[in-house]
């Protein structure tokens, strides 16, 4: 138990007070980099590189990493609130917590996240600590064409979001997809679809168009309803109640083993470890119905599972020197900056480093926990806020979050555009969800079918020959045909896609 | 009192007010600058290009007595921030990083239907020259270049080299060094940067990776991977024991990534001298001279004449060869 030794003189070092207020500076600039739409946490933390210089290389990293992790939390706020995700990652906590705050248990949902990143990261660390350099080594076979499986078996597994009908999801994926395509193509460099407009030669952003689908369009629907204004939270029921709480512990747990699997292979991303731990919830549920109407699992789980995976993506970090994530890199040019390799080596030249860093994370994780159920009571009270207001407070979040993101007025049209977009989707009752995991997912599909093709000269082999490969196409033809099985018993009933409703997504 | 205005006659005063405008326009080059001055990437924050800039900014804005200000442009492969700062007003307040040979490839190739040229930028100053690496695993079997070649000789299209993206400086390496060594065809896998090419080169999914020196020294030193060869006419102080392609009898493979700083054409002769003299002046300072070293990138400061020259010089090379690349035999 060499590792224990080292950490408990890390615990030493990281608890001394100028360490412990570099990670709640950190904690607070993250927390306030997630609640801002326009900032996120690779561009928060670049910008706050130079302010570092002045630190020590340990107080510096410990205070970058503070960041990133704050910021996974800080973006649940104002998904929650007012239905607009502050980052990619709390896209899927829209979905039921908002529900859950109008229903008036916004207070609960906020209380629920804050538990379920503190648990999701607790364990994370845990893991990092003990088992992570053989995990690491292990989750290093990924290769493109896993990584093509992979992101195949996501997309299989949005049947499990369908809402009203499978035919619906799959629809809104494929439309996700399709607009994925438009920007430089990732392998030839060519443009496409973009129609000779510079600015979508990057294609369109995932942030804009998610605050236009999700928040612009909550504040159109809403506007229709002039009912309902101000929802009373009780703030006494901060904390989940006894019911709730025993449908959320499974779900912490689920998702911190999802967050912490999918953060040790490189270049996941912080989005699909949340919607596979949402998607893994919904079917393992015995009341799915509840889905999408405010359940806490919904929230529990993701908010879990993007904490766990932030703690994780450090583990290919700290002990192969491959940043997992564009935060990551940032990080590692932190790294770098003061003078440090991160890697194999850095474990055995700067074990003293390393192991303070590992008990900032234990420590950062507490402090965020500390700061936020205290401020739960403050945030919810925005739902008091009368709807006239708020709109405005929201309409005005949104325009300036999509303008900040690169001080672009195109960004601004696209939110917008996907604002209208989005309404019109909801008044048909076709979900959002699946078509954000197409267009997030699509690139990454492309890139990674093409490079496997480079490596292999074209020859499709390369996706059967591989052992992990193989298991995890097999594993996406399992979830298709149980779909399918699903629809066709619908039908063998007599009922097409609207009876379906009823059953939701449950098991074939 | 009659104001000295009302005395002169209309077109004698349309006249003086076209001289001030003029003279103010001096007079605004002179006393540049009056507010600060944005320092654009064009690749997302966190690179190494994003972090060279913050590092020359947070001196040379003390110098300059205005906030230097780095903007992140990234997209498209740089096309985006460089698109922009074309368009951008030549007034000396909105400058940008180019990098060679990128800048010239994206210009080059056609498919990308860029709207500006090779002269839409005023080439200031140069702060790195980075050059190629060719870098295996350790536990390679490829010891040296020459194993390497004519593995690619014997079997042509089995070795997988992995460069960092289609038309990258490493991407024209491999075309040069295929070039230099008839017969060698290597199986080009284009990859999204160096920490993808460090992910797969360590699991095996690709046998030789094309990337710059500054990304690999660290790596070198610590015994994890093995360099064979410098893509330079001299050897790299950071990785002195290691030949260059040239040394080992592959003339013209010469492949460096440099990274400058230029604004749009049409900048007063002025703020250009003004931008370079402060620039120089904070990459000489000792404190951004030992953090470039630590990371591992080689200062090349370059001005004037210079640099224009290297410009001209790099854009002509990528010239030949993204047009080989078109045509490059695959078998």
């Amino acid at each position: 138990m060499e590792s224990l030794a080292h950490l408990l003189s890390g615990f030493a070092a990281a608890l001394g007070p100028a360490y412990l207020a570099y990670a709640f500076a950190g904690c607070v600039c993250g927390t306030l980099i997630g609640v801002l739409p326009g900032l996120g946490p690779a561009a928060g933390t670049a910008i706050l590189i130079p302010l570092t210089f002045q630190l020590d290389p340990t107080g510096a990293i410990i205070m970058l990493a503070a960041i990133y992790y704050g910021a996974m939390y800080g973006g649940t706020i104002t998904s929650v609130l007012i239905n607009v995700p502050g980052e990619a990652a709390s896209v899927m906590t829209c979905v039921d917590g908002h529900q859950m705050a109008r229903q008036g248990r916004g207070g609960t949902a906020l209380g629920i996240a804050a538990i379920g990143s503190f648990l999701g990261g607790l364990a994370a660390t845990c893991a990092l600590v003990m088992i992570a350099p053989p995990l690491a080594k292990l989750a290093l076979k990924f290769g493109p064409p896993e990584f093509f499986a992979l992101m195949l078996l996501a997309l299989c597994l949005v049947s499990g979001l369908a809402g009203r009908s499978l035919a619906a999801a799959l629809l809104m994926t494929v439309f996700g997809l399709l607009i994925s395509l438009v920007g430089i193509d990732p392998v030839r460099g060519a443009p496409r679809f973009a129609f000779g407009i510079a600015d979508l030669y990057d294609g369109f952003g995932i942030v804009p168009v998610v605050m236009g689908l999700f928040g612009l369009s909550e504040i159109l629907l809403t506007a229709e309803q002039p009912t309902r204004d101000i929802v009373r939270t009780r703030l006494s029921a901060l904390l989940p109640s006894r019911d709730e709480w025993r449908r959320s512990w499974g779900a912490i747990w689920r998702g911190t083993g999802i967050g912490f699997g999918l953060g040790l292979i490189p270049g996941i991303g912080a989005i699909v470890p949340t919607f596979m731990a949402y998607i893994a919830e919904k079917r393992l549920s015995r009341t799915p119905e509840r889905f999408g109407q405010g359940a806490i699992e919904g929230v529990a789980a993701p908010e879990t599972a993007n904490n766990a995976y932030a703690n994780a993506a450090m583990v290919p970090f700290l002990t192969l020197g491959i940043p997992s994530s564009p935060t990551i890199a940032v990080l590692m040019g932190a790294f770098i900056v003061n003078g440090l390799t991160p890697g194999p080596f850095l474990f055995q030249e700067r074990p003293d480093l390393v192991w303070t860093v590992i008990a900032s994370f234990f420590i950062g994780n507490a402090i965020l926990l500390v700061l936020n159920l205290p401020l739960v009571g403050l945030w919810a009270k925005i739902l008091h806020v009368p709807f006239k207001y708020l709109a405005v407070g929201v309409l005005l979040f949104c325009l300036l979050g999509a303008y900040s993101l690169q001080q672009s007025v195109f960004d601004v049209w696209v939110m917008i555009a996907f604002g209208l977009i989005g309404y019109v989707l909801r008044k048909l009752d076709l979900p959002l969800a699946p078509l954000v995991l197409g267009l997030i997912l699509g690139p990454a599909l492309e890139k990674s079918l093409r490079t496997s093709l480079e490596m292999s000269a074209g020859e499709y082999a390369i996706f059967f020959t591989r052992p992990l490969c193989l298991a995890l196409l097999i594993a996406s033809a399992l979830v298709l045909a149980g779909a399918a099985l699903q629809v066709a018993r619908t039908a063998w009933r007599g009922v097409i896609f609207d009876r379906a409703a009823e059953r939701g997504g449950r098991e074939p | 009192m009659i104001s000295p205005v009302k005395r002169v006659a209309p077109k004698y005063f349309l006249g003086a007010l076209a001289s001030l405008a003029l003279l103010s326009g001096v007079a605004s080059a002179q006393d540049y600058p009056r507010r600060p001055v944005e320092l654009m990437v064009a690749y997302p924050a966190g690179g190494s290009t994003d972090i060279g800039a913050r590092m020359v900014a947070a001196v040379a804005e003390k110098l300059l007595g205005q906030p230097v200000v780095v903007v992140n442009r990234g997209g498209a492969g740089g096309q985006v921030g460089w698109t922009e700062l074309s368009r951008r007003r030549p007034d000396g307040y909105f400058i940008g990083f180019i990098n060679l040979p990128a800048t010239s490839t994206v210009i080059l190739d056609p498919e990308r239907q860029v709207i500006f040229d090779v002269d839409a930028f005023v080439p200031i100053i140069n702060q790195v020259l980075d050059p190629g690496a060719i870098w295996v695993r350790a536990d390679s079997r490829y010891q040296s270049l020459k194993d390497l070649v004519e593995a690619a000789r014997k079997a042509p299209n089995t070795i997988r080299a992995a460069d960092t993206g289609i038309l990258s400086d490493d991407h024209l390496a491999i075309l040069m060094l295929e070039e230099a060594a008839p017969g060698a065809i290597f199986r080009i896998v284009h990859l999204a940067g160096g920490a993808a090419q460090m992910q797969q080169i360590m699991a095996g999914n690709v046998d030789v990776a094309f990337d710059n020196v500054g990304s690999i020294v660290p790596r070198v030193r610590s015994g994890e991977v093995r360099a064979l060869a410098v893509l330079d006419d001299r050897r790299s102080k950071f990785l002195p024991e290691v030949p260059t392609a040239v040394e080992l009898g592959y003339p013209g493979v010469i492949s460096r990534s440099a990274r400058g700083i230029a604004g749009p054409k049409g900048m007063p002769a002025p703020v250009v001298r003004k931008l370079a003299e402060v620039f120089k002046k904070a990459m000489e300072n000792p404190e951004h001279v030992s953090r470039m070293e630590s990371t591992g990138l080689a200062l090349k400061i370059m001005v004037g004449a210079e640099y224009e020259r290297y410009y001209q010089e790099a854009h002509a090379q990528a010239k030949k060869y993204v047009e080989w690349a078109r045509s490059r035999p695959r078998k």
